[in-house]
């Protein structure tokens, strides 16, 4: 057994974790990381935020540095992008012509952000944001006074979009829903957000859809279907991302929107893994179907691939979280909640600081906290343990959130 | 200039002497030396799976807890006020060498 390799495609934070997984639980084989890009990995999430601030360092954190590679002999190629993989060899293809046989894959190819697809999709001066080479362009791009147009209200556009005002920048955000980032929370959230970037001058513009991106060589405006054509020197699109699955699906693995993988990472081939931003976990009967992007998210599956490779089961679930900080307030997200959930606002969001609890079945299923890090613990293990809610002592936020708890419910899941 | 080393004690009670490069965060040097520090946020003051215990000293020679910083460390499990920090805030600098860092217990 001990010949016998693990190949990871893809040395983002879920390859990479899975890899110093794998060497922590003594993997006795070979453990191969092919990566496509060169140079070290590093953290994404600084992108759209620390490393777009005025005067911020082009240093960005490495996920691991060179040397814990070679100790832990975690073989890296790198500069070399997987085209293919033969389920029935159990080998992958490189672009260098080269293949590699493998005994278990993990597949972490991530994910790419979403591009324009409107006429002048193509014109020079539109950012996506994915790589520090993307981060590089951007603050380059955002220079004092210039007209930056946002499209799309998630994350990144609202973390982008209070970069920008920071850097002097004439900041709008088109958006096509009714308020910011709609997809992962509660109206009142939405609107202290919306609250603090207009406070620092970014312009919302709901119910827009984007039809065209006009401009004499670069980008000059952006147009809406209702005729408004918005100025802009810079276009940001943060419409989303996809999920790199085109060569599982080549290979004929189970793919929907993502890799479909189960709880412990598994694909529909038994000697294939996925992880991270590529996939979509699918737990029938626990009714779950959903793509996450996060951090938490990749290196839980890494873990949990990991775990099954060497035999051990029962992999603790952690509670799904997620932050991002906007103009230096900072959102954090436990659970996830479901649009049909109760919501009970706890504190007064004019104070600057208060959670929004999602109860479902009386039960805490998730809870998003502004500027409320001691609510996000404490939170978040009470959305583990299932706890039932009192909504009027959790409201009020001078009692502790503990003591609004009725009932532990241990679901072991 | 002579490294910093420190002396990191891990949730098995054992030490170890590691070096502790210029321009990182203790957490980063705590990661790549194998300590089981998760630091899921990638060092972003956005979890507690970083939380070391310092010696009272060493911590009052440092610059103030944030208090975000402080917000997550009071509600961790094995908060002590008189040593608790996360590594990720603190960076390194010569005079920390010698240092005794004990990586704080899992939370469940
Ligand atoms: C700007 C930005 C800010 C973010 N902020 C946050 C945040 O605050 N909090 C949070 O939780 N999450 C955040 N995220 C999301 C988070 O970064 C992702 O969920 C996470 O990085 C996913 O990791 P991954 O390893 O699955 O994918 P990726 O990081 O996308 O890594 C995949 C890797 O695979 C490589 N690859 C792909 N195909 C091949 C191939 N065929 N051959 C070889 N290599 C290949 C790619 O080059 C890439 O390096 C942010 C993302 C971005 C872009």
């Amino acid at each position: 057994m001990s010949e016998e390799a693990i190949v990871i495609i893809g040395a983002g934070h879920a390859g990479v974790q899975a890899a110093v997984r794998l060497a922590e639980l003594e993997w006795a084989g070979r453990i191969i990381v092919v990566e496509e890009q060169d140079g070290p990995t590093y953290e994404r999430p600084p992108l759209s935020k620390e490393f777009l601030k005025p005067g911020a360092s082009d240093e960005i954190a490495a996920l691991r540095k060179e040397s814990y590679f070679e100790d832990k002999r975690i073989e890296r190629i790198t500069g070399a992008t997987v085209t293919g993989i033969d389920a029935g060899a159990r080998s992958v293809t490189l672009s260098d012509g080269t293949s590699l046989g493998y005994f278990r894959l993990i597949i972490a190819t991530g994910s790419q952000a979403r591009a324009l697809t409107v006429p002048g999709s193509e014109l020079p001066g539109i950012h996506l944001l994915k790589t520090r080479d993307d981060a590089q362009a951007l603050r380059r791009a955002m220079r004092p006074g210039a007209h930056v147009v946002i499209i799309g209200a998630g994350y990144i556009g609202l973390e982008v979009a209070a970069a920008a005002a920071k850097l002097g920048c004439t900041t709008t955000v088109l958006e096509f829903q009714d308020r910011v980032m709609s997809r992962v929370t509660s109206a009142p959230v939405s609107r202290h957000f919306e609250q603090l970037h207009q406070e620092q001058g970014t312009r919302f513009v709901f119910g827009a859809a984007v039809t065209e991106v006009r401009g004499n060589g670069k980008v000059q405006e952006v147009v809406t279907a209702d005729g408004s054509a918005y100025a802009a020197d810079v276009v940001v699109a943060g419409i989303g991302v996809l999920p790199r699955q085109a060569l599982a699906e080549a290979a004929g693995i189970d793919v929907k929107d993502g890799i479909l993988v189960d709880a412990d990472s598994r694909t529909s081939d038994p000697n294939v893994y996925a992880i991270g931003d590529v996939t979509r976990l699918i737990i029938k009967d626990q009714g779950i179907n959903r793509r996450l992007e996060s951090i938490q998210s990749a290196l839980a599956q890494a873990v949990s691939a990991a775990n099954s490779i060497m035999g051990l089961t029962n992999t603790k679930h952690e509670v799904p979280w997620f932050w991002t900080v906007q103009h230096g307030v900072r959102l954090q997200t436990a659970g996830l909640r479901l649009p049909e959930d109760d919501i009970i606002v706890r504190g007064n969001p004019k104070d600057g600081r208060f959670s929004v609890l999602y109860l479902r079945d009386g039960r805490l299923a998730a809870i998003d906290t502004i500027a409320a890090l001691s609510d996000f613990t404490v939170g978040k293990k009470l959305v583990a343990s299932g706890a039932e809610i009192d909504p009027e002592i959790a409201a009020d936020p001078a009692n502790k959130l503990t003591t609004a708890v009725r009932e532990l419910v241990d679901e072991t899941r | 200039m002579s490294k910093t080393l420190i002396n990191v004690i891990d949730r098995e009670g054992a030490t170890r002497e590691v070096e502790w490069e210029p321009e990182q965060s203790l957490m980063e040097t705590l990661r790549d030396n194998d300590f089981p520090v998760l630091a899921s946020c990638g060092g972003t003051v956005s979890c507690a799976t970083c939380h070391v215990f310092l010696e009272k000293p060493v911590l009052e020679s440092l610059a103030d807890r944030s208090e975000d910083e402080l917000e997550l460390l009071e509600d961790a499990e094995h908060y002590n006020p008189e040593a608790s920090r996360l590594s990720c805030q603190v960076q390194q600098c010569d005079s920390l060498g010698g240092i005794n860092v004990i990586i704080a217990p899992e939370e469940d």
